[in-house]
């Protein structure tokens, strides 16, 4: 064991060392990248949510001035380029195991980049036009004639596991892919049977899309001379696009290169690949010119991987003390019209007894194909639908049966000496002080001051409602990370393979680096993004990026050491056994010569020529044991009952993200987690036109956001309960402000709301909603006067 | 085709281009000023502010010839002298980026309301006069308390409210 | 966008000319209309006719009685005018209201008023208020300029250069917000001269904007918000779309109008 490092960066708010490119317009996104003598690229997009490809005629397309190139699935397929393979079914030892019907395989639809039989959502492209503007592809696209014939189509969740729904794929009996049941079913009977109460819910959490600001593009080249394609395109993981494109062209991954600098917001959207990004390569190969796209707004919002959309029928088996029994949950997740991730249905599944002590459970989870765009693991993918599930009932739980809903919680919560505590369907919940959190939170939140709140807000004319939530939410994410660590004389370098969409990745894990080896913040630079140069790496998803580099990181230092022991040995002249290292210092009791990292790198230059390039530590670790972040949050709303409006007042979080490395990013982290999760609650939503299959959603002025003026400041608290999983403590920290919001806000209404009855939950609450819920309290108040008169 | 003649963060620019090329579309292609960004095509997302004559305007909904002999001023222009401007600082300090992606609008934004807004500043100025700027990040608490406290550097006023003068509280 | 040749004349007849030289010309003011609309491709005009460069489209005056605003004055110039400050306080709340600042800094109220957007701000203003549109040719009053969605008594070519809008004793306004787009699903735009009471609704009719004359009688005999309390409003003649129901319209509608008279001179934004 190497001594305990001393923690000087890890924990301090340290400014970031991304943000100077940034504040002055020098960020390197996708499109800010152009190459000499680059064309570009627009798809012809279906109108229709289901139809059969009965041809497309690129010829009139062809003649528009400036056009190169007209390109559709039939050409892909005679250069034999394949799928996109998405390897949807989540599979650390840690994930449950998600199947077909009857524990077959789940059956994943095929994906090329364009389709040659069919289009099953509005948006799909169906072929690439490419000309020397982007206006001049954008005429010619209009020009391109595909001739379809429209099928009937499915868009609803439910709807589609019906058994009669119009089928997407041919070799499915119907739209259900994954159905499997989890949990102990005779204990959950018997619990069930002998319950004093019961309690159940149906709820609907819709689809949304991650919206990250910067639109999604591609750029790519074809070097003949090398055989090498180089693709620029902002993604979640630089290498897992390179593996991925590299399969649909069937080459060596070697022969294709990934560059993705800063990216502007992922959010979990930009995790699987995109058909623009080969289909670019492919164009370029074709052309020999460089291709850019670049997706429009409207075409983020059509095809952009999207969130959520889960069916939940809950119910919950309560004794007479109010202690919890049993649950018994059936999930329904709507995949889209392609599988490419069961992240948001598995990563549900493990957590639906959420932060109690629950003994037995069942768990019926399934999956349906529909006409729409696929879905992908969305922030938090699939803790917002289960918390959202166990919380909401627990309110309506405790409404029914007359408890207080705080004190029903208290008597459920798992408790720290049940740590590691394993729930019903399997999960082992690492560690965590989930009372502690929320008597906190009672208390930063004020809670006994909101009757008094609650008093003046009437007084003022307004509905006043006090949501709240528990959570508790998981970290697995892609088990593998590699970390290249290298000392030159002038600084230490550290290569890795995740990648960060303003995590600030570079900053924390410097602060790591640094306190590990005994340097400072400033002598750390950390490299990411390309991979000519990260040779491995798992990406950035399911909060895993911190914890897995701080434990790849931990490795390669201690290596690194070791290392170093020999080579300052060689150059002291001594023994390797009689060189002490401490805190970024070798010494040896023979003499008082100290030598540091720098001026090791500076020595083992001169001895040995492999030390040219600087100290080299590769280190590859694989960790899958998952952790399990929680918190507590409540939220305080005025709803202005003449017209539905609603502002936040307060909202208050305490969020246990296990080691805190940069206070001051992961309160940023938490912000935006928070506004992602209200803005679903409240105004976001990919509506989808029931008579025709239209999405409705489609540009800013659609969908609504979250912004300056609809978003209130935020009293934010860390806890620190150190994971032990892995070498700093580490959990997560960019989901926690996501996974209880939509049941915070939900919470809240649903009190500001009483008086007009229990409102229908399905999200988001605009105003028109709020109003037409309290019409509808009015009109049964009504008809009970007029009944009672 | 028109020859099209502005200043660009001080310098005089001339170049030949398409009428229908949009202001955005002349910094980013033909000035490779590549700071402001493009993020959606309704002028809602605020991510392409740029100031024309000490205004701010969303670049994408501005023809070029709109601009034509008028001063332009993008993120790159913004600091002087090698000395950044103090809402660029603030943005650092107060952790109000993270992707960065809509942080030059957001400073351009933020920039002329702390210069031109004739009002004091306070959070709900703030929030109401940067409306039209999206961050799919930050949730705005930070930028608000970057733009109070950039606005007071300037300005020479006191953050007297302690929650906004820091860019998070600590527990 | 489809290419077009864009235009920037300095005087009216110059952009006269323009229009009719042009195959299929169209006029250009702060372009945060027309812009987004060519860049969705909706549109493929010849020519754009940018009329901003026109000084006598500018500016802000008192004369005769009236408040005269060139119909290529930004939305953010009436908002600051002391002028328009003094002599019409809730048309200078009302412009400071529309968009954004940076929208405000670009957009003309020519450019709205000739638009006729069923959502915009200004046309509540303009027929609330029995302002004269002054164009190229002729002079309008307000309750025969506006004809229905997008649509005005504009003939091809013929441009609103000016807008006079009479000084009203009192004028208010009260808008809610679509939480998506930010226009408003419904505004009312009230204001009283003498005994006469006008009140206009934008953001809500599916013929653009329009008058209430049953509030205006009841207004008129007595001007205080009990007068309207009983009043409701039809909800057949109203849009309804995602973000707003023609019944929820109706419902604002009575809302938002008590809700100006309750704040005199006042604009009031809700969302």
């Amino acid at each position: 064991m190497e001594p305990k490092p001393k923690f000087k960066a890890v924990g301090q708010p340290l400014r970031r060392k991304e943000d100077e490119r940034l504040i002055t317009g020098r960020g390197q996104f996708t499109d800010d990248f152009s190459l000499p003598g680059q064309v570009y690229a627009v798809m012809v997009r279906s109108p229709h949510p289901h139809a059969t490809i009965l041809g497309i005629d690129p010829a009139p397309a062809l003649e528009m001035p400036g056009v190169l190139g007209v390109f559709t699935g039939d050409d892909l397929a005679a250069d034999n380029w394949g799928q996109l393979p998405h390897n949807p079914v989540p599979s650390t030892k840690y994930d449950v195991k998600l199947t077909g019907r009857g524990g077959t395989p789940v059956y994943i639809g095929e994906h090329y980049l364009l389709p040659r039989d069919r289009v099953r959502h509005v948006g799909e492209a169906v072929a690439m036009v490419v000309a020397e503007t982007r206006q001049q592809a954008q005429t010619a696209a209009e020009m391109v004639m595909v001739d379809y014939d429209p099928l009937p189509w499915v868009a609803d969740t439910q709807a589609a596991a019906e058994p009669d729904a119009p089928r997407l794929w041919d070799a499915l009996p119907d739209n259900v892919l994954v159905d499997s049941i989890f949990g102990d079913i005779e204990n959950t009977d018997a619990a069930f049977a002998k319950a004093k109460h019961v309690v159940d819910m149906h709820y609907h959490l819709g689809r949304v899309t991650g919206v990250p600001l910067e639109p999604r593009a591609s750029l790519g080249h074809y070097d003949p001379q090398t055989d090498r394609y180089t693709l620029y395109a902002g993604s979640g993981g630089a290498v897992r696009q390179k593996h991925e494109h590299a399969a649909v062209m069937g080459v060596n991954p070697d022969q294709v290169r990934v560059i993705s600098f800063d990216v502007g917001g992922n959010f979990g959207t930009r995790n699987r690949a995109f058909v623009e990004f080969g289909l670019v390569m492919y164009g370029s190969k074709k052309l020999g010119r460089p291709v850019k796209f670049r997706a429009d707004r409207s075409e983020a919002f059509l095809t952009d991987y999207q969130g959520r959309d889960l069916v939940v029928d809950i119910s919950l088996a309560i004794d007479e003390n109010g202690k919890f029994l049993a649950l018994r949950s059936k999930n329904l997740s709507n995949v889209g019209s392609r599988c490419v991730s069961l992240s948001p249905l598995s990563k549900g599944s493990g957590l639906i007894t959420g932060s109690y002590d629950i003994p037995y459970a069942t768990l019926h989870s399934r999956a349906v194909y529909s006409n729409t765009m696929s879905t992908q693991a969305y922030r938090s993918s699939g803790r917002p639908e289960v918390c959202f599930a166990i919380e909401r009932l627990i309110d309506k739980a405790a409404r029914q049966l007359g408890y207080d809903r705080v004190d029903l919680r208290r008597r459920n919560l798992v408790s720290p000496e049940q740590m590691p505590y394993t729930n019903a369907v399997g999960s082992e919940y690492d560690s965590g002080e989930y009372e502690k959190n929320m008597d906190r939170l009672l208390e930063l939140g004020d809670f006994v001051g909101a009757p008094a709140r609650k008093a003046e807000a009437i007084k003022r004319g307004k509905l006043y409602g006090i949501g709240f939530s528990n959570y508790v939410e998981s970290s697995i994410g892609s088990p593998k990370e590699r970390a290249d660590l290298i000392i030159r004389p002038n600084g230490v370098e550290v290569i890795i393979g995740t990648q960060p969409a303003g995590q600030g990745h570079e900053t924390s894990f410097a602060q790591v680096t640094a306190d590990l080896l005994g340097v400072t913040f400033d002598q750390v630079t950390i490299t990411l993004g390309d991979t000519d140069v990260v040779t491995a790496g798992g990406g950035t998803h399911s909060g895993r990026s911190m914890r897995h580099a701080s434990a790849v990181i931990s490795l390669a230092v201690t290596d690194m050491i070791a290392k170093g022991r020999a080579i300052a040995a060689e150059a002291l002249n001594v023994d390797g056994g009689q060189v002490e290292y401490e805190d970024g210092v070798f010494r040896t009791n023979a003499t008082n010569r100290t030598i540091d990292w720098f001026e090791l790198s500076r020595l083992a230059a001169s001895l040995s020529p492999d030390h040219a390039g600087g100290l080299k530590v590769r280190r590859d670790n694989e960790m899958h044991t998952p952790v399990f972040p929680n918190g507590s949050a409540m939220c305080e709303i005025e709803i202005d009952p003449e017209t539905g409006s609603l502002e936040i007042m307060r909202y208050t979080t305490v969020d246990d993200v296990g080691r805190c490395i940069n206070p001051m990013i992961v309160h940023g982290q938490t912000h935006g987690g928070i506004a992602q999760g209200v803005g679903q609650a409240l105004w976001e939503a990919c509506v989808i036109d029931p008579e025709t299959g239209q999405p409705l959603a489609a540009a800013f002025t659609e969908y609504g956001m979250p912004r300056f003026d609809n978003m209130p400041s935020f009293l934010c608290e860390i806890a620190e309960v150190l994971s032990p999983t892995n070498p700093l403590g580490v959990k997560a920290g960019g989901e926690g402000g996501t996974t209880p919001a939509p049941a915070v806000m939900i919470s809240a209404l649903e009190d500001a709301l009483l008086e007009y009855g229990p409102p229908d939950v399905a999200m988001p609450f605009t105003p028109l909603k709020i109003w037409s819920e309290i019409q509808k309290g009015k009109a049964i108040a009504a008809t009970k006067q007029q009944g009672a008169a | 085709m028109a020859l099209i003649s502005m200043t660009v963060n001080g310098v005089q620019v001339s170049q030949e281009v398409d009428d229908s090329t949009l202001l955005i579309e002349f910094l980013r292609e033909k000035l490779k000023l590549t700071g402001t960004h493009m993020g959606c095509d309704t002028t809602q997302c605020g991510c392409c502010v740029v100031h024309i004559d000490g205004v701010s305007a969303k670049s994408c909904t501005v023809l070029v010839g709109q601009a034509a002999g008028r001063s332009v001023t993008t993120i790159e222009g913004l600091a002087k002298g090698g000395e950044l401007h103090p809402l660029q600082k603030a943005f650092r300090e107060h952790h109000a980026l993270q992707c960065g992606f809509c942080t030059p609008g957001q400073i351009m934004a933020g920039a002329e309301l702390i210069a031109t807004y004739p009002g004091e500043l306070n959070e709900h100025v703030v929030r109401e006069e940067m409306e039209g700027n999206l961050c799919r990040c930050t949730g705005y608490h930070n930028i608000v308390r970057a733009i109070l406290a950039a606005g007071a550097e300037i300005r020479g006023t006191k953050i007297t409210d302690p929650t906004l003068a820091s860019h998070s509280v600590e527990g | 966008m489809y290419p077009f040749t864009y235009h920037r004349p300095k005087t009216i007849a110059e952009a006269q000319q323009a229009f009719s030289e042009g195959m299929d010309a169209t006029f250009l003011s702060g372009g945060h209309t027309l812009l987004p609309t060519l860049k969705q491709r909706l549109a493929a005009p010849s020519d754009l006719i940018d009329v901003t460069g026109i000084p006598e489209m500018q500016g802000i005056e008192e004369a005769g009685g009236f408040l005269k605003i060139g119909a290529a004055t930004t939305h953010d110039t009436v908002f600051a005018s002391p002028i328009v400050r003094r002599l019409i306080p809730a048309l200078s709340g009302l412009a400071g209201s529309i968009g954004d600042r940076h929208v405000r800094h670009r957009g003309t109220i020519g450019g709205s008023t000739a638009n006729n957007d069923p959502s915009a701000d200004y046309p509540s203003a303009v027929l609330g208020l029995g302002a004269t549109v002054i164009t190229d040719r002729r002079e309008m009053a307000s309750d025969d300029f506006f004809v229905g969605l997008y649509e005005t008594a504009r003939e091809p070519g013929e441009i609103v250069t000016r807008i006079d809008f009479p000084v009203p004793d009192i004028a208010c306004y009260a808008k809610f917000r679509s939480p998506a787009s930010r226009y408003s699903i419904v505004a009312v735009f009230v204001s009283k001269t003498g005994s006469a009471v006008r009140v206009a609704v934008t953001g809500a009719g599916a013929s653009g904007v329009f008058r209430l004359p049953e509030f205006e009688e009841a207004l008129s005999a007595d001007f205080r918000p009990e007068a309207i309390a009983h009043l409701t409003v039809d909800p057949d003649m109203l849009l309804s779309d995602m973000s707003a129901t023609a019944e929820y319209r109706a419902d604002l509608i009575r809302v938002m109008a008590r809700r100006a008279v309750e704040k005199p001179g006042q604009i009031q934004s809700f969302k």
